[in-house]
């Protein structure tokens, strides 16, 4: 599904963060990425759903068979990229159903399937709604306005959930949320794990995959992959910290 | 006497023109106007509250006064209201009961063509005092030359149900210029809602001149939409004069024209009035338009919400100048005033001079103006949703102008300019070139 190939990329001000990132992700599969701050985690998020800011200088993306890095962002998105926002954006005036109808519309065009009414689309949130258990106080407000960080982060998920992308990166989905708004966003996510879907966790703390057991763990540090291994690798980093991993 | 030379084909043109049969008041006022066009001339820069407007357009050529003209009801029908209203249509200045329907008034309301009002109630005054003060060269050259216009009258307490709407029609070939006189008188406890369109093909100057007269209590709902063709030129001046807790909530849309100027001149001349002075422009092109405000708080007790959004692309350029005075004996004022506006181009250009000048000591006041970019995280965060970059950046423009477009009370008028708004940000022409 996902093929990363010694990435490497650099910020505006000319500093190279990714130094070499390979990885392989295959569909169903769930990855971990964990690493601590400066590392490169977000840098690696932004580079692959294609927020500007950032130069790749060498290296490769291929996603199902198509040079990823190619593509504009909204382009990703159509082709089944999802990335869930570290800090959503808020964006005043604009509702969130009227944008969530946008956005599906818009995958849906480019899956040559029919655009949903606005009852064919309301039935479809509900169900979403019913499935990830939350509520449906936050459809009526603004794109992320006023929304509490749990709130902002339910909203990825439920974005996540009505887009059915076939690769979704979650860029530290935990940070900022408290033990139950964890709960319902860990659960959101397991709920949406399929056979034709690959998920990319990218976090800090081991805390999440609590809730969300990965096929693989990887731990990135100084913009390298230093070290791949199963879910123990998790429990081990938990452990030693990442002190123990540091790129030489 | 002297005449200032871009005014002499103004003055042959009225020399020439048949005047005929008008009372002899209305006759001897448009002389004394047309005296004082010549004598004032066309605004320069270096008046203050010219400065910034481009006037180039009206200065490059003469538009003579339009000599009539028709229009099919499709014209009209684009820019109708879905619901039952009071409708007077005029084209190229001039009523066109054809198109018009005012039927259904109800007792105690009078609204009739300017041309029919001063035939049939002479008493209400179409001119007025505002005429003879100020530099105000195109009031004066509209008083010379107005044609026809729409006079509103409530008698007191008369709430009209069903809003007003006024249809302006430019149609023309070469050159030429729509004089139009309005005034709406509303009395002590009456109510009305009246939304002006404005809408054309052709080079033609809309010259709009419009008094308001609010008595106690009493409550006027107005929009402006002014969409006019692309060669238009569309000057509008309001004057408006607020007695003891009158409301007034107006509300403009400049959409259209290659030069467009706004004033709206306002009295609090009574304790506790409400004034409410809102409205967009978005510009593409080289479009050019002025928003000018000029507010009086001359009472206490009074309140002043302004806000004006601008949304500026190509190589246009907009003017926001907005003054509100408050006099020594307007204690408890409370005014605020904001014009807000977003650049889609690098050589859009936009000027704005937010001004407050408070000679109360008990009141709040406040003021301000941004210019900025639209949101590169907003569009972002759109984008990675799978929303085009054309698509997100309308939709941000959109929420950008809704702010204000809120401010339109009721579901009569915001569907009509939100329809308005939508077929600008349908117009895929490049706004960042």
């Amino acid at each position: 599904m996902l093929e990363i190939k010694n990435l490497h990329a650099r910020i505006a001000d000319g500093r190279e963060i990714l130094k070499g990132i390979d990885l392989a992700v295959a569909s169903g599969e769930v990855h971990a990425i964990m690493g601590p701050n400066g590392s490169g985690k977000s840098t690696l998020a932004g580079v692959l759903s294609g927020r500007p800011g950032y130069e790749v200088t060498e290296g490769a993306v291929v996603y199902r068979g198509r040079d990823l890095l190619a593509l504009g962002p909204d382009e990703r998105a159509r082709e089944g990229v999802f990335l869930a926002f570290q800090y959503p954006v808020e964006i005043p005036g604009v509702n969130n159903m009227y944008f969530l109808r946008a956005a599906l519309n818009a995958v849906r065009r480019a899956r040559g399937e029919p655009e949903l009414d606005a009852g064919q689309f309301l039935k479809a949130v509900r169900a979403k709604l019913k499935l990830l258990e939350i509520g449906d106080d936050l459809l009526q407000r603004a794109v992320n306005v006023g929304f509490s960080g749990g709130e902002k982060k339910r909203n990825e998920i439920f974005q996540m959930a009505m887009l059915e992308p076939r690769l979704a990166i979650l860029d530290e989905t935990d940070s900022g949320l408290d033990i139950d708004a964890l709960r319902v966003v860990a659960g959101g996510i397991n709920k949406l794990r399929a056979p034709d879907r690959a998920m990319v966790l990218i976090t800090h703390y081991q805390r999440l995959l609590d809730y969300i057991e990965p096929d693989r763990v990887h731990v990135l540090s100084g913009g390298r992959i230093v070290k791949s291994g199963d879910k123990t690798l998790a429990a081990e980093l938990e452990k030693h910290g990442y002190a123990a991993f540091e790129a030489a | 006497m002297i005449v200032k030379t871009e005014t002499q084909p103004y003055i042959d043109a009225f020399r020439s023109g048949p005047r005929a049969g008008e009372p002899e008041p209305i006759a001897a006022q448009r002389e004394a106007a047309l005296a004082r066009f010549g004598a004032l001339g066309f605004p320069t820069r270096r008046q203050e509250a010219w400065r910034f407007t481009n006037l180039r357009a009206l200065e490059r050529r003469s538009f003579p006064p339009s000599v009539g003209g028709a229009a099919p009801a499709s014209a009209v029908e684009a820019l109708r209201l879905a619901g039952p209203a009071h409708r007077l249509v005029l084209v190229n200045g001039r009523f066109a009961p054809e198109l018009s329907d005012t039927s259904a008034l109800p007792r105690g309301a009078w609204i009739k063509s300017t041309a029919q009002t001063l035939a049939e109630r002479p008493s209400l005054p179409v001119l007025d005092a505002g005429d003879s003060e100020g530099a105000q060269p195109f009031a004066a050259l509209n008083a010379a030359f107005f044609t026809d216009g729409v006079v509103i009258a409530l008698e007191p307490g008369v709430a009209l149900e069903r809003p007003v709407e006024i249809i302006h029609l430019g149609r023309a070939e070469a050159p030429a210029s729509l004089h139009l006189r309005s005034r709406i008188e509303l009395a002590p406890g009456s109510r009305a809602r009246v939304i002006e369109s404005f809408a054309g093909a052709g080079p033609y100057w809309t010259n709009a001149v419009l008094g308001i007269e609010l008595g106690a209590g009493a409550a006027l709902d107005h929009v402006a939409l002014q969409d006019e063709s692309g060669e238009a030129i569309h000057l509008a001046l309001a004057r408006l004069r607020l007695d003891a807790g009158a409301r007034y909530d107006g509300f403009s849309l400049t959409l259209g024209g290659a030069l467009s100027r706004r004033d709206v001149q306002v009295e609090l001349a009574g304790e506790g009035a409400r004034l409410g002075l809102n409205g967009a422009y978005l510009l593409r092109g080289e479009q050019e338009a002025t928003i000018a405000t000029v507010v009086d708080h001359a009472a206490p007790g009074c309140t002043t919400r302004e806000l004006f959004k601008g949304v500026v692309g190509d190589r246009a350029h907009g003017v926001f100048q907005g003054s509100i005075a408050v006099r020594p004996q307007a204690q408890k004022t409370d005014a605020h005033q904001l014009n807000k506006n977003l650049l889609l181009s690098r050589r859009a250009t936009v000027d704005t001079k937010p001004a407050l000048e408070i000679l109360a000591d008990d009141v709040k006041c406040s003021h301000g103006a941004t210019v900025g970019d639209l949101d590169e995280s907003a569009l972002f965060y759109l984008r990675a949703r799978g929303i085009g970059e054309g698509e997100a950046r309308r939709m941000l423009i959109e929420a950008f102008a809704a702010d204000a477009l809120d401010t339109v009370e009721g579901e009569a008028f915001r569907p009509r300019l939100a329809a308005h708004l939508q077929a600008w940000l349908g117009l895929r022409e490049s706004w960042e070139s």
